[in-house]
């Protein structure tokens, strides 16, 4: 990426004040990236920005609170930033945010499907518009296009929305102007039945590893979670698939108008369960209701975290 | 002599169909995106191609299971008084899985040195590992994630498999290594296999060759130990560890579990779970007090078990047979070789006066 | 190998309940299978899983001595979800007894010596099952001396046993509470000061010490003071164990499950333990 070099520099110039700068760097496979902590200048080089930074490395910094944080974001990732912010999870005076113009990341699901196998990368190379995969001395050609993560596709906030310092040029703000929930959209018009039967199918697989929970930026309970809480005894240890759903309903409750669908639950799930449209079918009713959506601006407060004695769009009285 | 049989891909589902008459048969197949095991359904497709993204682990320890049934009851003759029934649930019936790899399959014989030792035999895991057959295809291709030399495996291990399936054009090369896998091979589906032995001996040498210098761990229990209390290496390891459990709940040779109970009004049931070392709940204690109390302290532990404990116990077996699901799945990245080649590497640094 | 079920609990009744404390009640139960309770054996130190069937189970010392197999006792301080279902239950309720589980004290290497039982509040109890034991068996050691601490009287367990210990000609008695109280009369002050005031020979002795965390810090400090080397204190430790027999992997401190290879330990043997109490 063109901005990288100069990301480097501006970290280079923040790191002196700060305990840890949290980026990206390659991974096991050219395939892959990883996040990467910056203690010191000897760090610095490795880091690397490309679509293949699918962390949202927000997800770390509630359990930093005390250190000085620097954090690169991509647009949605920033967003976390602001929500944390809001519900006062971390403090402004502790992070440092460095943003850049994002493009899109890609979804490893879809280039798995898109090649088939894809255990012995040996490299990928990337440009604008494509990517070519060499698996096994055989050359894959994909448009990014085509495997570019769902969430990507409408992104409305390529460019960090909060940030100390920018690198690059902005991409201004796409469209479409309001949220698409296009997909969920589909998916509500099937019948109670077949929507259960779905949710019934997708979760037998689940194995309770709670990744959904642990990339969450904003799953903040972390050791008093329901999932294996003894009191209040809400969910059972047996493997049982209304269980899993359980856990999947509370925690799509308790993201409603939080969450900004960075869709770190379902990139972390390892047994790819689509658990992101959960929480998207939560925002749409909170949009609905409210006119809001989660992290976009630092002074909002979110519908849940406030009460109106009024509320415009919810009308006891005419029930 | 040794029983080999050629079976042809076209054949493998009426094969699963036939050992499905008198057994549970599990094999792999998509779910979604992910490869997991399933009940043998044939109407589904198998996949073999590559190691399943979640192991078999579940047909011998799995995810959820009973222990005790418990119910409470009025003592008819003293009705005042409440009497306790505990009755055990043992598991029942026979199950072939189809499928595995060596690396998910040998993981049982760490299980077997811990619930069946001398002392102690767990009996839920005794009865579902003697009555469960493992068919397990070796390896054709390595990933980038794999590391199965490192840990003293190999792409064919047979160690826990009754079958080890080769695959060779047009099938596999099926070949019994121990005496309930010669009874798995006595379908009339399955050919002479002495045709195909030459072939699958080229397929596991030229994957032998793809696997590449494996780096001496022998020191690895050592070494551990002597970075223990080094927090600052372990904060540094652990900073992109988000606490999940998937790589334990993935891992072939993680046995950790959790006991709890069920009730509903009068009845309930002991439960036996997967649980995990990188969750704080593991080892949190009723006062408070907690002996692992950060993520650097619990993914020491889960690294220190396997490639020192685990071996200091067990004749300098490492617990670990480098299946690579833990880097491959895990959703932060954490690779597990590069902490141990870091605690192997480490040389202390030396204050100057 | 054997095929006995090492999850099935037997089914025991109460016998009898003590309330020791605010916070600390006192079980003596016997197992319901007559046969299994006449051949039950167990050594000093080894513990036990209570269950309170629907909540759950949790470790506890049998504080009775193996010479008194009338009953089993156990002592349960009130912490958490199963205690706090066990403090509910009354004499003749039942509960489920997963016994004798774990090491024991190396009380055959003790014979001939002195003997140092340093307990504070709820570490009584495993202190208690070895002091019972010797007291049955008096012939085979030398003296015993016995401090016994607890943040104020109201905190102090065993009290019905209290006086006839401090009675005794073959057992040196000192209490002490961390603070003055009307109606004490005895020591007053922390545990470890009150040891080296009593200041206990360390030759050819053995000092026996378990407690809360803190205490043993310094009271491990105050031993080596009085010249006790680590192959002469011993302890037991406690953490958060589920199976009891070294399987489900929670216990550990590195190679060491404190479920089946503790809870007692000397402190030679704590020493070479990674750092991770």
């Amino acid at each position: 990426m063109k901005f990288q070099e100069e990301l480097k520099e501006s970290i280079r110039k923040a790191l002196p004040e700060l305990d840890v700068v949290i980026g990206w760097c390659g991974s096991f496979d050219p395939l892959h990236a990883t996040p990467h902590f910056i203690y010191g200048e000897e760090d610095i080089e490795k880091l690397e920005i490309s679509p293949l930074n699918v962390h949202n490395l927000a997800t770390y910094l509630p359990g930093m609170r005390g250190k000085k944080v620097g954090v690169v974001v991509k647009g949605c990732d920033s967003r976390s930033v602001v929500e944390l912010l809001q519900e006062k999870l971390i403090s402004r005076d502790d992070i440092t945010i460095f943003g850049f113009p994002c493009t899109g990341v890609i979804d490893q699901s879809k280039v798995k499907k898109a090649i088939g196998y894809v255990g012995n990368v040996q490299s990928c190379d990337m440009s604008d518009e494509s990517l070519v995969v060499v698996v096994d001395d055989k050359p894959h050609s994909l448009k990014l296009s085509e495997v570019l993560a769902e969430k990507c596709k409408s992104c409305r906030y390529p460019d960090a929305i909060i940030s100390d310092y920018f690198v690059g040029d902005r991409i201004a703000k796409k469209d479409p102007a309001e949220p698409n929930y296009k997909e969920l959209e589909k998916f509500e018009k099937l019948a109670v039945s077949e929507r259960f039967g779905y949710w019934l199918k997708e979760l037998d697989r689940c194995i309770r590893c709670y990744a959904c929970r642990s990339a969450c930026p904003l799953c903040v309970c972390r050791d008093h979670c329901i999932a294996e809480s003894r009191d209040p005894h809400w969910l059972s240890q047996e493997n049982n698939v209304r269980d899993k759903l359980m856990f999947q309903v509370i925690h799509a409750y308790h993201m409603a108008g939080r969450c900004t669908e960075c869709g770190e639950c379902q990139r972390a799930c390892p047994v790819d369960i689509p658990i992101l449209m959960l929480k998207q079918k939560m925002n749409k009713e909170v949009l609905d209701i409210f006119n809001y959506e989660a992290g976009v601006n630092l002074k909002d407060t979110p519908p849940l975290l406030s009460f109106k004695m009024e509320e415009e769009n919810i009308t006891e009285k005419d029930w | 002599m040794t029983l080999v049989k050629y079976l042809k891909s076209t054949d493998l589902k009426s094969w699963l169909a036939e050992l499905a008459e008198k057994n549970s048969v599990f094999a792999p197949r998509y779910e979604g995106d992910s490869v997991i095991f399933a009940p043998f359904d044939p109407e589904q497709e198998i996949y073999t191609k590559s190691a399943a993204t979640v192991p078999p682990k579940k047909t011998v320890f799995p995810q959820s299971e009973k222990l005790v049934d418990f119910t409470y009851h009025k003592d008819p003759e003293n009705p005042g008084k409440t009497l306790i029934d505990g009755k055990e649930v043992l598991p029942q019936g026979t199950t072939v899985v189809f499928g595995g790899r060596p690396c998910d399959v040998r993981g049982f014989s760490m299980f077997d040195r811990v619930y069946l030792t001398k002392e102690t035999t767990d009996i839920y895991y005794k009865a579902r590992r003697d009555n469960t057959s493992f068919i397990t295809i070796a390896c054709e291709f390595t990933e980038s994630t794999c590391f199965c030399h490192w840990v003293g495996s190999s792409p064919s291990d047979p160690i826990g498999s009754d079958v080890l399936a080769v695959p060779v054009k047009g099938g596999f090369l099926l070949t019994a290594v121990s005496a309930r896998g010669e009874t798995l091979l006595t379908s009339k589906l399955l050919l002479e296999g002495k045709p195909k032995v030459e072939e699958a001996e080229e397929v596991l040498d030229k994957v032998m060759e793809n696997l590449g210098k494996a780096p001496d761990l022998s020191k690895s229990p050592g070494k551990l130990l002597e970075v223990f209390d080094n927090m600052e290496f372990w904060e540094k390891v652990s900073a992109k560890c988000i606490s999940c459990g998937t790589c334990t709940y993935l891992c072939p040779t993680c046995y950790c579990f959790n006991i709890t109970d069920e009730i509903q009004g009068l009845k309930g049931s002991r439960i036996r779970s997967w649980d995990n070392c990188m969750s704080a709940l593991f080892t949190m204690e009723a006062s408070g007090h907690n002996p692992r109390p950060t993520k650097a302290h619990r993914l020491k532990n889960r690294v220190g078990h396997k490639f020192s404990y685990y071996p200091d116990l067990h004749d300098g077996i490492i617990s670990c047979y480098g299946c690579g699901r833990c880097i491959k799945s895990c959703p932060a990245g954490v690779d597990i070789r590069e902490i141990v080649l870091k605690a192997i590497e480490f040389m202390p640094t030396v204050v100057e006066e | 190998m054997s095929t006995k079920n090492l999850y099935l609990p037997e089914i025991a009744t109460i016998q009898e309940v003590i309330q020791e404390t605010h916070n600390i009640v006192t079980f003596r139960v016997t197992l319901n299978n007559e046969e299994a309770m006449a051949k039950f054996k167990f050594e000093p130190g080894n513990v036990g899983q209570l269950s309170a069937f629907g909540i759950g189970e949790s470790t506890f010392v049998i504080n009775s001595p193996p010479t008194r197999m009338d009953y089993l006792q156990f002592s349960i301080m009130r912490s958490g979800e199963v205690t706090g279902k066990l403090h509910s239950l009354k004499a003749g309720d039942q509960i489920g007894v997963r016994a004798p589980l774990g090491n024991h004290f190396p009380y055959e290497d003790m014979k001939g010596k002195d003997i140092v039982f340093i307990g504070g509040g709820i570490g009584m109890a495993p202190l208690r099952t070895l002091l019972l034991f010797m007291l049955d068996n008096r012939d085979d050691y030398g003296k015993i001396t016995l401090l016994y601490g607890a943040r104020s009287p109201l905190d102090m367990a065993f009290n019905y046993e209290l006086e006839d210990w401090l009675d005794r000609d073959d057992l040196d008695t000192h209490l002490t509470i961390d603070a003055e109280f009307d109606g004490w009369e005895h020591e007053v002050g922390l545990i470890p000061n009150v040891l080296l005031d009593i200041a206990p020979s360390s030759e050819n002795s053995v000092a026996i010490t378990c407690g809360p965390p803190i205490m043993i810090k310094f009271t491990l400090q105050a031993l080596e003071k009085l010249g006790f080397k680590d192959e002469q204190i011993v302890t037991t430790l406690e953490k958060r164990m589920k199976c009891g027999v070294g399987i489900c992997g929670r216990c550990n401190i590195g190679t060491s499950y404190v479920c089946k290879d503790g809870p007692v330990y000397t402190g030679a043997q704590l020493k070479k333990l990674p750092n991770e109490l």
